[in-house]
């Protein structure tokens, strides 16, 4: 009896060594990039399970899109992927405009490739800034936001504020462009190689930065297609998929630019992709300013901001005049029955934008495909079989905002 | 274009550490550069015409009040719906009289739809962004106190009211025979469509200069 007692006692200790135990990381933790929260289930330090929740921020955009119309919801969008606001209200239009039928005129094409190469630099600007804070590069953010505080005074300059833009409207640009916003811009691109160079120096052969990032959370090109992977985190990996080269839209047929393509897919690989990414963009705005056509910079047919809920009636005179009547038409064009998919290469990844429209002036649907929603999805992947510690590096490295992940 | 993954070091990298060396030597030169900091109350960023701030009505010189028609294109375009306006028709001509206009301020997103699709100018976000108060009260903003904001943020910066001139009270770049009468102020050559700018040998010029040249 006291041998068995004793062989029991010694199991029970035994099971509770081993028991895997649950740890909440976030939704308060700084490095977890808004209001993430992980249930890491660890054996020690190894991660054995990871599950995400979101939801946090969930402030029904899907939704309030439904009863407003195509114009109104536009602000809305500044608030999806708050670091690059310009770019979500490009995707929209694109996406509405495709929708709608209305063709962009080619400066307001130019000027809008070149917002978006914008907010795609102050996206990847504040990606690498945290992403080296969180793994312990304290100078980089700070030189980050140097950068993109200048980013961030011409983006006030052209449409009036610094984050949520609201720059675009269906059918062109709200703003023209000035010629102080394109002399700064342009001496900007002019120096922004050499900063990047900067960065480099303080983290890219860092001993600490590769021990940190080479080999944690690989992802093979199969697994990154399986997983809906987009963007540099798909890159990295080393599939060739980039909207702006596949699917083109507004002036990227007419500028020269190149997809870096990863190997390893893991997290090193994810930030080579993006710091050689920030290169191209540089180049397509140094194109974007040089080949500026003049004209107009809203299409003729672009709806007014106030857009009727329906079809509208519309005064069309009598072409003749000789009956000098005034016509009332419906103007039915405009609200096309239908659905459509549009995405746009945003700093994340692909942002797509269905909608399903019944002829009203408001969607009947509208459905946002948000890179960040399906790369927390990807992170119970990512992190099996990781450290604590690398789950930080595979967070940064994936780049996900939680205001367009909960939308 | 495949990126360079080699992160091979030579021996002399690996034993002397350059790689941190190099970027503390970095560091040490930016401290002696130019500081890119502003101490904020001390001194202050100077704004761009159209920063969307404080809400404000144009106080007409004229008539000593607001511009605003009831028109309400202004309170039917705003996405949070932040804007009330009461108005009374005559009878006999149909014409508006405005009774009361309203903005919740904690309520506006600071699109500036409201200000780009007002016919007469009567509504503006003024580049005044410094408003703090510790109740809801004073940010619920009825007529009175708009005109005063005006009132204020004129004499401030010190404009003259009749020359104010704000990118979305005239939209840059759009023809004139695009925007209502009173909005077809005169602006710098740079805002009108035949004078818009282009990049032409290094420097941002009108697109009349280029098409001259």
């Amino acid at each position: 009896m006291p041998e068995n007692k004793s062989e029991s006692k010694q199991t029970t200790v035994q099971h509770m060594a081993y028991e895997p135990y649950t740890v909440a990381m976030g939704p308060q933790h700084p490095a977890t990039h808004g209001v993430l929260k992980l249930d890491l289930e660890l054996d020690g330090e190894t991660i054995l399970e990871c599950k995400p929740t979101v939801g946090f921020l969930h402030r029904g955009v899907e939704k309030l899109a439904e009863n407003i119309s195509y114009a109104q919801c536009l602000p809305l969008t500044d608030r999806l992927d708050y670091i690059a606001a310009m770019a979500n209200n490009v995707a929209y239009s694109v996406a509405v405009e495709t929708l709608l039928g209305i063709e962009v005129p080619l400066r307001a094409k130019y000027i809008r490739t070149m917002v978006m190469e914008m907010a795609r630099l102050t996206g990847h600007l504040l990606w690498l800034a945290t992403h080296a804070l969180d793994i312990g590069a304290m100078t980089v953010f700070l030189y980050c936001f140097r950068e993109r505080e200048n980013l961030l005074d011409m983006f006030e300059e052209i449409c009036g504020a610094r984050l949520t833009t609201s720059y675009t409207c269906i059918g062109g640009v709200r703003q023209d462009v000035t010629g102080h916003f394109l002399e700064s811009l342009h001496a900007f691109t002019d120096e922004f190689p050499s900063r990047i160079a900067e960065y480099e120096t303080l983290i890219d052969k860092n001993r600490i930065w590769l021990q940190r990032t080479q080999g944690v959370g690989v992802v093979s090109a199969e697994d990154a297609v399986s997983l809906g992977l987009t963007g540099p985190t798909l890159r990295g990996s080393g599939v060739d998929y980039d909207v702006r080269k596949h699917m083109p839209y507004d002036a990227y047929p007419y500028v020269e630019f190149e997809v870096p393509i990863g190997s390893k897919g893991d997290v090193y690989d994810r930030y080579r992709c993006r710091m050689e990414e920030m290169h191209q963009s540089n180049s397509i705005i140094r194109q974007c300013i040089e080949a500026l056509p003049p004209g107009p910079i809203r299409a003729e047919d672009a709806p007014d901001l106030v857009m009727p809920y329906g079809p509208q009636k519309v005064v069309e005179a009598d072409a003749t005049f000789s009956s000098g009547i005034i016509k009332l038409v419906e103007d039915r064009k405009r609200f096309i029955k239908g659905d459509v998919y549009v995405a746009a290469e945003v700093p994340k990844g692909e942002l797509g934008f269905y909608f399903v429209s019944d002829g009203r002036g408001v969607p009947y649907r509208m459905h946002i495909r948000s890179p960040s929603y399906i790369h927390i999805g990807a992170l119970p992947f990512l992190c099996k079989g990781q450290m604590v510690a690398d789950v930080i590096a595979i967070i940064g490295s994936v780049d996900v905002v939680l205001g367009e992940c909960d939308r | 274009m495949k990126i360079q993954y080699d992160t091979k070091k030579s021996l002399v990298e690996r034993i002397f550490l350059l790689e941190i060396v190099k970027g503390l030597g970095l560091t040490l030169r930016r401290l002696f550069s130019k500081s890119v900091t502003i101490q904020y109350p001390k001194e202050r960023k100077e704004l761009f015409p159209g920063f969307r701030g404080k809400h404000a009505l144009i106080r007409d010189p004229k008539t000593g009040t607001a511009r605003c028609v009831a028109c309400m294109r202004c309170a039917s375009v705003c996405p949070a719906r932040c804007i009330s306006i009461r108005f009374t028709t005559d009878e006999k001509t149909g014409g508006r009289k405005l009774e009361s206009y309203e903005i919740d301020a904690l309520r506006c997103i600071f699109c500036g739809y409201c200000e780009e699709v007002c016919p007469v100018n009567a509504v503006v976000l003024t580049e005044d962004y410094e408003y703090s108060d510790y109740e809801r009260e004073p940010f619920h903003f009825d007529m009175e106190a708009l005109l005063n904001n005006w009132d204020k943020f004129v004499e401030k910066n010190k404009i003259d009211p009749e020359r104010y001139l704000n990118p979305f009270l005239r939209p840059r770049g759009l023809a004139l025979g695009e925007l209502p009468a009173g909005k077809r102020m005169d602006v710098p050559e740079e805002w009108t469509l035949e004078g818009q700018v282009v990049w032409k040998d290094g420097k941002a010029v009108s697109a009349r200069e280029a098409a001259a040249e």
